[in-house]
């Protein structure tokens, strides 16, 4: 008698997990045009007024400078790639942080090492589908959510 | 494949960084922080030869930029660098004429501002009032009483807002003088703007269109149409001195159209200035007033055969058959022809004279007839005068027939005394025995 039951209930198990698989919207661009260049306030939070970002950066402080107050006042670089990662960098900097969105938070996919001395004046470039990192005319380079594509020096 | 696909487009990606090594955020700051300082140059800007000037600072910083246009217009919204351009240019324009208005017409352009304000707020309250009072027309049709009164309040209505929106023209050109000529280009774009903002060329166009509207929804009377042909002839005669302004500053402004979704003339907007843009103006302004003209040529064929035709219905009313007529000739050969045919007929031309000419023509339509446009005043002295000389020959033959009789009375009475007076002289008969 079990078993006729799961022999019934199988084929509808089936139907509603089918109707439950999700919908994708493909070919998304996320990209922001420009870059937000944005200013660490005193409680270690930054801003972006057009595309309503807002965000904690101790943690990245602590990761990048060992010290979670290193960034206030600083003048960071954000842009969001056409595929969705958040690009971050700023003057001092050894690395370019990709984040990924999540619930309420930004995860970090990877840590780009782009300067061993540290940027000086970095700006971030829309170069679909690359993100650039210039920093003055001392460095230039096209960078994935990974890694380096091209560096030119 | 897919590798080599790749690699084509780091190479164009690649190249196209290599000519292009900037931080788009700079070039971004760098074109707001010009934009800015150009602003703030025209706002404190006292003379109009320092806003002349900045005028080819604005082309500069327009054809620095063009090559980056593409990026700008994401990176500069809400709006697209052709819209900042444009925006700065309307600045600069606005600039000159405020500054030059206080200079030279001792006008303050807050004031101008408010007078047309005002008078476009009056006109937009008699829009409001004019929709009212068609729904009027149209519910007091069974009285005649109301359908006379809605009739005689939608006319003032209308006549208001003929007045109003030549009265708004007046305003905006007023401060410039007669001789629009002797006016600078840019002074001619502001009036353009104006002209825009104030949407005057729509406004008239729909005012027209309104008059034809009342005439298609209203029985007239042979007495309205005195008013209304004064109505138009002025309606056209002002607006025919609008066009000619606003040919000419559409020549020199820099008007383009922008999308319409209502019949007539596309509302106009400033965008930049140019050759491209100045053609594009000035075809627009002739493209509008194109649609003016065809609404005018419009409400005047309904006015004519409005007039016309209640003219001859009048004559058929009273049982005249003329030959048909529409205008003034047609009109004037039709009522000498009927002269001519009862005169040389035996006909009694009464009904003729009295019932038509005198009670209806020269009550109710002489009014509209004696206006230059229909037939004009010595030409309907003329027909009245051989009118009246109809009249004059039917009263000479009554009275002539009076005094035939009186003299035939006069006879028989002078032979009836001359007979008794003549009895006596008679000898007596003689007696018989």
């Amino acid at each position: 008698m079990i078993r006729l039951v799961k022999i019934c209930l199988a084929p509808a198990a089936l139907l509603v997990i089918s109707s439950c698989s999700s919908l994708k919207m493909d070919r998304v661009d996320f990209g922001w045009p420009v870059e937000s260049v944005v200013t660490v306030s005193s409680a270690n939070k930054i801003e972006d007024l057009r595309y309503s970002v807002s965000a904690w950066v101790a943690g990245l402080a602590q990761e990048e400078f060992q010290d979670s107050t290193a960034l206030r006042g600083a003048k960071l670089r954000l842009l969001r790639s056409s595929e969705g990662y958040y690009f971050l960098t700023g003057p001092k900097f050894k690395h370019v942080y990709v984040f990924s969105p999540g619930p309420s938070s930004l995860i970090l996919n990877t840590s780009i090492p782009v300067a061993e001395g540290g940027l000086r004046n970095p700006a971030l470039n829309q170069r679909t589908p690359y993100v650039e990192v210039l920093d003055g005319d001392n460095f230039h380079a096209l960078l994935t959510a990974d890694d380096i594509v091209e560096v030119k020096k | 494949m897919n590798r080599i696909l790749l690699l084509a487009l780091l190479g164009a990606t690649l190249s196209a960084a290599a000519t292009a090594q900037h931080s788009d955020y700079a070039l971004k700051s760098d074109f707001e922080d010009r934009y800015r300082q150009i602003a703030s140059r025209l706002d404190s800007a006292t003379a109009t030869q320092e806003i002349e000037s900045l005028k080819g600072e604005i082309e500069k910083l327009e054809t620095d930029y063009t090559p980056h246009q593409q990026f700008l217009d994401k990176a500069l919204y809400p709006l697209t660098f052709d819209e900042s351009m444009a925006k700065l240019r309307s600045l600069q324009v606005l600039t000159y004429d405020r500054v030059y208005l206080i200079r030279t017409q001792g006008v303050k352009l807050s004031e101008l501002e408010a007078r047309i304000t005002s008078l476009t707020t009056r006109l937009d309250s008699l829009t409001a009032q004019r929709d009212q009072l068609f729904g009027e027309l149209q519910e007091s049709r069974k009285s005649l009483t109301a359908l006379r009164e809605a009739v005689k309040r939608l006319t003032a209505n209308l006549a208001a807002k003929d007045r109003l929106i030549f009265a708004i023209a007046d305003s905006i050109f007023l401060p410039y003088g007669k001789d629009l000529h002797q006016v600078a280009d840019l002074q001619k774009e502001a009036i353009g703007q104006r002209l825009d903002k104030a949407n005057v060329l729509t406004r008239v166009y729909e005012i027209a269109a309104d008059n034809v509207k009342f005439l298609d929804v209203t029985q007239l009377q042979g007495k309205d149409y005195g008013n209304l042909i004064e109505q138009y002839q002025a309606f056209t005669g002002r607006w025919a001195g609008l066009k000619e302004k606003i040919t000419d500053v559409a020549a020199t402004s820099a008007m383009v159209p922008t999308v319409s979704t209502r019949k007539g003339p596309a509302k106009t907007s400033v965008v930049r200035g140019g050759t491209k843009e100045t053609r594009a103006a000035s075809e627009t302004a002739a493209t509008q007033s194109a649609h003016v003209d065809s609404v005018l040529a419009e409400w005047h064929a309904r006015l004519n055969a409005g007039f016309w035709g209640g003219l001859q219905k009048e004559f058929t009313a009273a049982g005249i058959t003329v030959a048909p007529f529409n205008d003034g000739p047609s009109f004037s050969s039709s009522v000498r022809q009927e002269v001519a045919s009862l005169a040389a007929s035996k006909q009694d031309p009464q009904p003729f004279v009295e019932t038509l000419w005198k009670q209806k023509v020269d009550k109710e339509w002489r009014d509209g007839l004696t206006k230059d446009a229909m037939l004009g005043k010595t030409e309907y002295a003329a027909l009245d005068k051989l009118v009246s000389e109809l009249s004059r020959e039917t009263i000479d033959l009554t009275f002539i027939a009076y005094i035939a009789g009186v003299l035939v009375i006069a006879l028989l009475i002078w032979f009836f005394v001359f007979r008794k007076k003549k009895r006596p002289d008679q000898p007596a008969p003689a007696p018989t025995a």
